[in-house]
């Protein structure tokens, strides 16, 4: 039930997301733009635009959603998300730093080359360290660490390229945005996501056994480094991917989570198919919102998501200060 | 490197002549020879090996001529701030009256005189630097380092600043107010006339008939009324869509604004090659290239319209011939 809803307003705002934009579209024009041809205008605005925006802020919604769910089914750790831990800016940091400094030529193969490194990386490393030390404290003061140090490096290699234009786009890449994307973006992202997807989706049995701990999930048969493994190059495939061609987008895999959960039989695989589904809809929201917010100035998505997500944060934090201090 | 841009890239230092006639004997004639021979065959992206390899040549020349010249001790020395009037300055002042150039002269997305630009040396700007070199006149422009130009005045150095607001006309006003500044009247008096000239002959091939235009920069922006590029779009003959819109200025554009108006002609900017950017994506966004009808490229040739000067002739003359290649004035065709 909770699926079929989330599922339906998936759709429901990636329609609205395909009829909004600057260009006065009215519907017929839209839908008839989309699928037959007619007007050619309407015909590349729709399928060359708003199409592949759409599509993006679906999919990057759901990979955000998703592996904030299996991070904190993983961690069993209520403030595990992609962006709060340093994935995503390290994502960024990777594309930034293998993109700007030319080593791939101006290609956009590069991007996500980078953006997987990165993210594969700080998985890694966060996981290393939670693993040795298993406080919640630990892992989220690791995480701010990360992302200070990974937003500097990449403020610093953006500062130093000679091209004038990229210093700007550190706002791109420590806030995101969906803006002018198009169906290339789509095609580098989507596969990648979506063998993330799967990674990620098939290591919910375990994660429900960890949520019994440890040692009990050992006991269950399940092999902790295997699915260590699982997380790791899922989480890389889909938030690397997703950084990538469309910046860091923070606090989706945060929010989303706690917010399904009541919904939910609060079982950690429960909850990935709708914290998936709630990602998406919450980005398409947030970019629609984004575009429509200033009408003559798009605003970059993360702002909007952090706005949100923030403030969420901090809720849940004064919630859990007791378990966490 | 899409295919051979010998022809564009070639032209820069070729073309000018009718503009610039005295370009090559106003600084070392030794050096703009040999170089200009020496181009590598498909321009490619030699610049920057070939810039360095000149710079550290030429400023051995410069610094041994500058120590030992008394002959332009009666001019002015003229350090120049701001890359639009490094160039002016370049254009009209002896070699050993330049104190030094803004370090923007050397890029070539900026700076049309990149390569006449690297043997001088270089200030970022800083008052410290005009303390050191002491020069008789700054010159620097509107736009930026107001503290700079403000602290310099209160210490009594002779300060002028150019507008960057510019158009195609007022430019031959600036080239005779800089020559009047550095002593060199008869020279910005030639080049100016000379560009007059150019732009009325390039002005009397305009026709009713004016397609519509649109300079879309890195990040879609583009330039709308009040730009020198906006007056150069119209002394080509053609219609600056950004303007008709009604944006003025440097403006980002939605990609899907300029779909849904089609416009004729679509000026990019050539990346760098060397620095990739995100905000050089957009010219190569699949919604431009669907557009059948639109003609897209860098047609303005690099850095001739970043600057008011008289190498924007170059930018309205590649822009009208084409405008007369997609829409001839003759009724017969």
């Amino acid at each position: 039930m909770l699926n079929a809803i989330l599922g339906l307003a998936c759709l429901v705002l990636t329609a609205v997301s395909l009829l909004v934009g600057p260009a006065d579209l009215d519907l017929r024009s839209s839908v008839s733009g989309l699928f037959a041809g007619g007007d050619e205008a309407a015909m590349i605005i729709m399928q060359e635009i708003r199409l592949p925006r759409a599509l993006l802020a679906l999919t990057i919604g759901i990979s955000l959603g998703l592996a904030g769910a299996v991070l904190q089914g993983l961690l069993r750790n209520p403030l595990a998300e992609p962006g709060l831990i340093g994935v995503t800016s390290s994502a960024s940091f990777g594309a930034v730093a293998i993109f700007y400094t030319g080593l791939a030529g101006a290609s956009l193969y590069a991007l996500p080359a980078g953006a997987l490194a990165g993210a594969a990386l700080s998985v890694v490393l966060l996981l290393a360290i939670a693993a040795r030390n298993g406080a919640t404290l630990t892992l989220i003061l690791a995480g701010v660490a990360l992302t200070s140090l990974t937003g500097a490096l990449t403020s610093l290699v953006l500062n130093l390229s000679p091209n004038p234009f990229a210093s700007y786009e550190i706002i791109f890449w420590l806030l995101g945005s969906l803006r002018d994307r198009s169906m290339s973006h789509v095609w580098l992202a989507l596969p990648l996501m979506a063998l993330g997807w799967l990674l990620l989706a098939a290591s919910a049995r375990a994660l429900d056994a960890l949520s019994l701990g440890e040692e009990a999930a050992s006991s269950l048969g399940i092999r902790l480094s295997a699915t260590r493994l699982l997380v790791v190059l899922g989480t890389a495939l889909a938030v690397g991917a997703g950084t990538a061609v469309a910046g860091a987008i923070g606090f989706i895999g945060l929010v989303v989570p706690h917010l399904v959960r009541p919904f939910t039989d609060r079982l950690p695989s429960s909850l990935l198919v709708p914290s998936a589904l709630g990602g998406g809809a919450l980005l398409l929201a947030a970019d629609i919102a984004a575009r429509l917010v200033v009408p003559t100035r798009e605003l970059n998505v993360g702002v909007l998501t952090a706005l949100i997500g923030a403030p969420f944060f901090l809720w849940l934090v004064v919630r859990a200060r007791r378990e966490l201090f | 490197m899409r295919g051979c841009p010998a022809d564009r890239k070639g032209q820069r230092p070729l073309a000018p002549p009718s503009v610039l006639p005295d370009i090559s004997p106003a600084r070392g004639e030794i050096t703009h020879a040999d170089d200009e021979t020496n181009l590598p065959p498909c321009g490619g992206d030699g610049r920057q090996p070939r810039g360095g390899r000149r710079t550290a040549l030429l400023s051995a020349v410069f610094v041994s001529t500058l120590s030992t010249t008394a002959h332009a001790a009666d001019l002015p020395r003229v350090m120049s701030m701001n890359v639009c009037t490094d160039q002016l300055v370049l254009l009209l002042a002896e070699p050993d009256q330049i104190a030094s150039l803004s370090d923007l002269s050397l890029d070539p997305s900026l700076s049309f005189l990149h390569t006449d630009a690297a043997p001088y040396p270089k200030n970022s700007g800083r008052a410290e630097e005009v303390f050191l070199a002491k020069p008789d006149l700054v010159v620097t422009g509107t736009f930026s380092l107001h503290n700079t130009t403000s602290l310099l005045e209160t210490l009594d150095f002779a300060v002028e600043e150019f507008a960057y607001d510019q158009s195609v006309d007022t430019i031959p006003g600036e080239i005779r107010r800089m020559g009047a500044l550095i002593g060199q009247d008869a020279k910005a008096e030639q080049i100016a006339s000379t560009y007059e000239r150019d732009l009325a002959d390039l002005r009397a091939r305009q026709c009713p008939m004016k397609p519509t235009a649109i300079a879309y920069e890195q990040n879609g922006v583009v330039l709308g009324e009040g730009t020198l590029a906006d007056s150069v779009i119209d002394a080509a003959g053609l219609t600056n869509l950004a303007t008709e819109l009604g944006y003025s200025a440097m403006t980002p554009l939605p990609l899907e604004e300029l779909v849904s108006h089609q416009p004729d002609i679509v000026i990019v900017s050539e990346p760098m090659a060397d620095a990739p950017a995100l905000a050089d994506q957009i010219a190569h966004h699949p919604a431009l290239r669907a557009l059948e009808t639109s003609r897209i490229g860098a047609f303005v040739p690099r850095g001739a319209w970043a600057c008011g000067g008289p190498f924007v002739i170059e930018a309205v003359r590649a822009l009208t011939e084409l405008r007369e290649e997609i829409a001839s004035c003759d009724p017969a065709r």
